[in-house]
């Protein structure tokens, strides 16, 4: 409310002040002038600090102790690498849910990108109603994380559900797949991939970006339509590709909600569907042991960086931008 | 803002006309509210511990449960009767599903900010006592503020870690094999019966598979505390001390046992067993219709009524019956860096001792834990449901052994682990004895 007025010129208030310092001089003016961009940032600071920085930082240093979230932070103990060296040398199921994740992301995240450039490439077309199947399509993505979603699926693949009486049409007896440590993870991955959306609507995109006298030009060359995919789709599109590998990938590794909820918050059937978030939560908030969680989140948080590095620095050898940049 | 407010707010007009003085008394009343608001708070705080010294300063308590809309409403209303007969003190209440509770109690805790008072099952009570989580009650105890007269000493005692009292038990309950009465009946086939040996309950349930094809029971070699029971028939025990009390040898004859029965046919196929093994009461086979009986504790018998059109029969879990015991269904406990311990307490004392309470609550949480109580309650209700379990309760009341010592510190981990290793034998990726190894070793890292 002081800002808005200077009812009496001998008390000034800060907006007068401010009012005053603009007019000595431009040094003086772009420094108020970021005092008052700072304290315009300040809740979004407030909330970095708060909410995402001090929180790390003190998840680091709990990863160094015996944290077990009900002790106090004044008695925690300091176990130097203790928690790194279990998770690298003596803890299974750490490397059992390193492999379920691995594996999920190595499967799961090229076939969603293949079923959403494929779709995307689909109703990149002038039909009639193709909006209504942009949303359709687009529409699971929406639902992404929801555990509605996960609910309706464990119910869809149950041992006598949907699927199985959609097979049982056909004569094949189905199996209780998400029951069936051999299929749960699986089943998990389809659902991943039934979640297209978000990728192919950026394909979208990026297919409404490739000029047309391109594929004119290659029409008039001889190239068919295979031949202009890959000649002239693929090379255009590979900026939008890698950023949506990168992406996918990222939540590949993070994929929680689905693996919580068909398994309810065990893992199970047998660990089959033990993803490294998952592993991570049970042994923070059920065994107790948030220090040793906090270890495998900053090891996690690294390999999701180096993976990330790794995209990066291939990238350059695939990734073509229109400019002709090589970046 | 109202036009009833004094001048001296920040209304937009005008204000340049007035004398600077309301505005900087506005500026200073502000300041002084900045600067006094927490030292109110501080001081109230501070303040709390002396409801020692003065029994009517207002008290606000945190409690916080797990359960349904049900439980809910008993709690509430047994709360609103200790506000009315003591109106200084007012409860702040939190509740919700099991799932998830004791993420958000540990949260809590971790936040510095646990609730006074807080429900808490055997899983969990060693965990939090060992880290000094919860007020040790035993002085409450001696001094009768606490009253555990009327309990039964087994029952009371199970609440006891580390020579602590560490919780009291809210009812009393225990193992309870539930059986479909109307498939049986249907099918003439006789009902199990307590005291039936393991062997005999097999043959049985392959009995009832063969004529209903309905799996006759739901193998139970996943659950803890089937097997926690049949350990104790062997002389064994699930913990001694700080130790596991069995052997890899002892698991796996329990897993040959299961699988025995799996190849007999007398349980589901091991998907269905698995979904069973889930603790959610609306999946237990025996209410799906996918299995003839589901391993439980005996006072869940009216939710799992609630899920079934099925009549259901309730008896003790296989083998001799003095290997159960009086179980706390669960427990309350203080936190112990609670500004209104005493009040907690009391609390406590009320909720299991004045009849008016106990009577509101009913058999919500397991059998009332006071004796003459649970008499009064036995007498009054009129859920069949309820009054089956509490016949069978009593009858087995009579058989009861000493109750084990409370789950040490890393059960949940075990739990899990038993899980784990009977499901890879169920579904044959494992042998009883590699799955047995596998869980006593994964126990033993996880209690070290």
């Amino acid at each position: 409310m002081a800002l808005t007025t200077a009812p009496d010129p001998t008390r000034r208030g800060p907006g007068s002040a401010r009012a005053h310092a603009s007019r000595r001089g431009p040094g003086r003016f772009r420094h108020s002038e970021g005092l008052a961009g700072y304290v315009f940032l300040s809740p979004w600071l407030i909330g970095l600090m708060g909410v995402t920085a001090v929180p790390m930082l003190l998840s680091l240093y709990l990863s160094f102790t015996n944290y077990d979230i009900l002790t106090p932070f004044s008695e925690v103990q300091w176990v130097g690498l203790a928690n790194y060296e279990r998770m690298f040398t003596a803890d299974p199921s750490y490397w059992h849910a390193v492999r379920v994740t691995v594996t999920f992301a190595l499967i799961a995240v090229p076939l969603k990108l293949a079923a959403a450039l494929g779709v995307a490439l689909l109703l990149n077309r002038a039909w009639r109603g193709v909006g209504l199947f942009r949303g359709l399509f687009y529409l699971p993505s929406l639902l992404g994380g929801s555990v509605a979603l996960a609910i309706v699926w464990v119910n869809m693949f149950n041992r006598d559900g949907a699927f199985n009486s959609l097979l049982s049409l056909f004569g094949i007896t189905g199996k209780p797949w998400v029951n069936d440590p051999d299929w749960a993870l699986e089943t998990l991955m389809v659902l991943a991939i039934w979640q297209f959306g978000a990728p192919m609507v950026i394909f979208l995109a990026g297919l409404k970006q490739v000029p047309t006298e391109l594929y004119e030009a290659a029409s008039v060359d001889g190239a068919g339509r295979l031949r202009q995919f890959r000649n002239v789709t693929l090379p255009m599109l590979s900026p939008v590709i890698f950023f949506n590998l990168v992406l996918e990938t990222i939540n590949g590794f993070q994929g929680f909600t689905a693996a919580f909820v068909l398994s309810n918050g065990t893992g199970g059937p047998v660990d089959s569907t033990l993803m490294y978030t998952l592993n991570l939560y049970i042994t923070g908030f059920t065994d107790l042991e948030m220090g040793y969680a906090s270890a495998m989140a900053w090891v996690f948080l690294l390999a999701i960086a180096v993976i990330t590095a790794v995209f990066f620095s291939t990238g350059r050898f695939w990734v073509h931008y229109s400019d002709g940049e090589e970046r | 803002m109202h036009p009833a407010t004094p001048p001296t707010t920040d209304a937009p007009d005008g204000r340049a006309h007035r004398t600077p003085l309301p505005r900087r008394r506005l500026l200073r009343g502000l300041l002084a509210v900045t600067v006094a608001a927490p030292l109110m708070f501080g001081a109230a705080a501070c303040g709390d511990d002396g409801t020692a010294a003065d029994p009517n300063a207002p008290v606000k308590l945190s409690i916080f449960w797990w359960g349904g809309d049900a439980r809910a409403k008993l709690t509430e209303d047994a709360l609103a009767l200790y506000t009315k007969k003591h109106p200084n003190v007012t409860f702040e209440k939190t509740w919700q599903a099991n799932q998830g509770y004791f993420d958000k109690l540990a949260t809590l805790t971790a936040g510095g900010n646990p609730p006074d008072l807080f429900q808490i099952d055997d899983n969990y009570l060693a965990e939090y006592a060992a880290r000094n989580t919860t007020l040790d009650l035993t002085s409450y105890q001696e001094s009768g503020k606490l009253d555990t007269s009327k309990f039964p000493k087994s029952l009371w005692q199970y609440g006891v870690v580390d020579g602590k009292l560490a919780g009291l038990a809210a009812g009393e309950n225990t193992q309870g094999l539930v059986y479909n009465k109307t498939l049986l009946t249907k099918h003439n086939l006789p009902e199990p019966t307590t005291g039936m040996s393991w062997e005999e309950h097999i043959a049985w349930a392959e009995q009832v598979t063969a004529k209903t094809k309905v799996p006759g029971t739901q193998d139970p070699s996943a659950d803890y505390k089937a097997l926690w029971v049949w350990l104790r028939q062997q002389g064994k025990d699930l913990y001694r001390g700080k130790e596991l009390g069995f052997t890899a040898e002892d698991v796996t004859r329990w897993f040959e046992l299961w699988k025995g029965a799996r190849d007999r046919k007398a349980t589901p196929t091991a998907d269905v067993i698995h979904e069973g093994n889930s603790s959610d009461v609306t999946k237990q086979l025996v209410v799906t219709g996918k299995s003839a009986t589901s391993w439980v504790w005996a006072n869940q018998m009216p939710d799992l009524k609630k899920n079934t059109k099925d009549e259901l029969g309730v008896i003790a879990y296989p083998g001799d019956p003095s290997a159960q015991w009086a179980r706390a269904s669960m427990y309350w406990s203080v936190f112990k860096g609670s500004k209104h311990k005493d009040v907690a307490v009391d609390v406590i004392n009320f909720l299991n001792n004045d009849v008016e309470a106990v009577k509101l609550l009913g058999t919500d949480r397991g059998l009332p834990s006071n004796l003459d109580l649970r008499r009064v309650v036995s007498d009054d209700t009129t859920d069949p449901a309820m009054k089956q379990s509490i016949a069978v309760e009593a009858e087995l009341t009579q058989k009861f052994g000493e109750s084990p010592q409370v789950p040490i510190k890393g059960h949940s981990k075990v739990k899990s682990e038993l899980i784990k290793a009977a499901e890879n034998a169920q579904y044959g990726r494992a042998t009883p004895a590699e799955a047995a190894t596998q869980f006593v070793e994964a126990c033993t890292s996880a209690i070290a």
